[in-house]
C-alpha cells in the first residue's frame, strides 16, 4: 500500500515535469495566459486599444491565413479572408461577449462567414443565402444538462477501444487525459493551453461520436 | 416544442455544417434543424469550440510577411468602430418569423425568415403545394404543404432529398416524422409520405435533383415533376 502511494507520488512529480515542458514547446513564441485575449477584446471593444488589437493581430492574423491557405487553396483569398476578418474583429469587438464563450471561437466563426460569403459573392446576389442566416448569432434558450456520466463505464468496453482509436487526435488527447490518467478538466485545460469550454466540448463530441460508432455497428 | 426531436443530422454532417464547407442549400436546412434542436444547438456549439482551439494549434511556418501584416495593421486600426445602432440590424434579425398558406398560418424558424419574405407565389397541386425560396444553388429549397389526409404520389430520388417538418407530422414507410425531424433520402430511396387524417404539414425541402414518380398513373405526373422541384 505505501509503496502504491510512493509509486503514484513518483508520477505524479514526473507528469507534472512534463507537463512543464510540454507547456514550454507548445508556446515558444507566446506566453499565453487564461483569458488573455478576452481581455485584449474588452480593452478594443472600450477604449479602441490599439496595443490591445496588434496583440490579438499578431497571434490570430497568421492563423487565420494558415486556415484561410487550408480552406481556398490559394494565398490571395485567404489574404483578402484574414483581412475583412481581422476587420471584423476590430469594428466589432463591442459585439463581443465572454460569457457565451472563449475569443478564439468567436474569430473562428467571424473568419468562416466571411470565408462563406466571399465564396458566395454576397454583393452580386442580395436574395442569395448568406452566412447570417445559416449561422445564429446570438443565444439558444439553455437546456437541462443531458449528463453523459453514464457513459463512463462503457468506455471501459473492450468493443470501444478500436474506435477510441478513431477519434480525430486533438478528442483523443483530451479523453486520454481525462479518462486514463484521471485529470481534472481544469488540469486538462491548463496543461494543452485550450479554454476549460473546450476541454468539456470535446469530450462531449468524443462521446457523441463513440456512441455514433456503436449505433453503426449494432445495425 | 413539445415534440422531442427524433431524425437528426450526423456529427460529419454537423462538422461541415460549423466549418462552412456544406452547399448553402444543405446548410440552410440544417440550420433551420439546429433552430428546432436543443441536442443539435449543444453539439454545434461544442463542434465551434473544437474548430476554434484547432485553429490557433496549427504550427505555424515562419514566414517573413511582417511588412505585409504591419500594412494590413495600420489599414484596419484607422478604421472606425462600429456604430451603435448597427448592433439593432443583429437583433431583429433574430426574430421569429411566419408563412401562411390555406389560411393557415405556421411559425418558421429563424434561419428561413429573411428567404421566407421573398418566397415566390403558392403553386397548389391537390392537397398539395409549394413555394420556392430564392437561392443560387443547384439545388432547390422550398417550401412544402401537404394538407391533412393527402399522400405524396410514391417517388425514387435522383439526387438528395432533404426533408425538415416545420410544422405538423409527416408519416412514411420508415416512421413517423414530427417538428424539427430532419429526413435525408438518397438517391436509393423509394417512398411516400403522407400526412394523418387530422393533421396537416409544413415542411422546407431540399432537393438537389428532380423526383421521378414510380407508379402507374402518377408517373404521368412526372412531367408535373417542375411542380415540385
Amino acid at each position: 500500500m505505501l509503496e502504491t502511494t510512493a509509486l503514484t507520488g513518483h508520477h505524479d512529480g514526473l507528469s507534472k515535469q512534463k507537463r512543464i515542458s510540454q507547456r514550454m514547446t507548445i508556446n515558444t513564441d507566446n506566453e499565453l495566459r487564461t483569458g488573455q485575449w478576452e481581455d485584449a477584446l474588452t480593452l478594443v471593444a472600450l477604449h479602441q486599444d490599439k496595443a490591445a488589437y496588434a496583440e490579438l493581430f499578431s497571434y490570430f492574423a497568421p492563423r487565420l491565413r494558415a486556415f484561410g491557405i487550408k480552406m481556398f487553396g490559394n494565398e490571395q483569398q485567404a489574404m483578402e479572408m484574414v483581412q475583412d476578418a481581422m476587420l471584423n474583429v476590430w469594428r466589432k469587438a463591442r459585439l463581443f461577449d465572454a460569457s457565451r464563450g472563449c475569443a478564439s471561437t468567436w474569430i473562428f466563426t467571424i473568419a468562416r462567414n466571411v470565408r462563406f460569403d466571399m465564396l458566395r459573392k454576397k454583393q452580386s446576389r442580395k436574395d442569395d443565402i448568406s452566412a447570417d442566416d445559416l449561422w445564429f448569432d446570438g443565444d439558444y434558450p439553455e437546456q437541462e444538462s443531458n449528463s453523459s456520466d453514464s457513459w463512463d463505464t462503457m468506455l471501459m468496453s473492450e468493443k470501444l477501444a478500436p474506435h477510441f482509436d478513431a477519434l480525430p487526435p486533438a478528442q483523443r488527447m483530451v479523453m486520454q487525459k481525462v479518462y486514463l490518467e484521471e485529470k481534472s478538466h481544469q488540469e486538462v485545460s491548463d496543461e494543452l493551453a485550450i479554454p476549460l469550454g473546450t476541454v468539456k466540448s470535446r469530450i462531449r463530441l468524443a462521446l457523441d461520436r463513440l456512441r455514433e460508432a456503436l449505433d453503426d455497428t449494432r445495425s | 416544442m413539445t415534440h422531442a426531436v427524433k431524425f437528426h443530422p450526423g456529427l460529419m454532417l454537423l462538422e461541415q455544417y460549423v466549418e462552412g464547407s456544406l452547399s448553402a442549400d444543405v446548410a440552410l436546412a440544417v440550420s433551420a434543424h439546429i433552430d428546432l434542436c436543443p441536442h443539435c444547438q449543444q453539439q454545434s456549439r461544442d463542434i465551434t469550440n473544437d474548430q476554434a482551439a484547432v485553429l490557433t494549434e496549427q504550427q505555424l511556418s515562419k514566414r517573413d510577411t511582417e511588412q505585409e501584416w504591419q500594412q494590413m495593421l495600420n489599414f484596419i486600426t484607422s478604421q472606425p468602430a462600429l456604430t451603435p445602432d448597427a448592433d439593432v440590424r443583429t437583433a431583429s434579425s433574430a426574430q421569429a418569423a411566419s408563412v401562411t398558406v390555406n389560411g393557415k398560418t405556421f411559425e418558421i424558424p429563424r434561419a428561413l425568415a429573411r428567404l421566407a419574405q421573398k418566397q415566390n407565389k403558392w403553386l397548389h397541386l391537390g392537397g398539395i403545394a409549394t413555394a420556392k425560396l430564392p437561392t443560387a444553388d443547384k439545388q432547390h429549397v422550398s417550401l412544402l404543404y401537404i394538407d391533412k389526409g393527402t399522400e405524396v404520389p410514391n417517388h425514387t430520388h435522383l439526387g438528395l432529398e432533404m426533408t425538415l417538418v416545420l410544422a405538423g407530422k409527416i408519416v412514411d414507410e420508415n416512421g413517423e416524422y414530427g417538428v424539427g425531424d430532419l429526413l435525408i433520402n438518397s438517391p436509393d430511396d423509394t417512398h411516400t409520405p403522407r400526412t394523418l387524417a387530422d393533421e396537416d404539414c409544413l415542411c422546407l425541402s431540399v432537393l438537389s435533383a428532380p423526383l421521378k414518380f414510380n407508379k402507374g398513373l402518377t408517373r404521368l405526373l412526372n412531367p408535373l415533376q417542375q411542380f415540385f422541384y
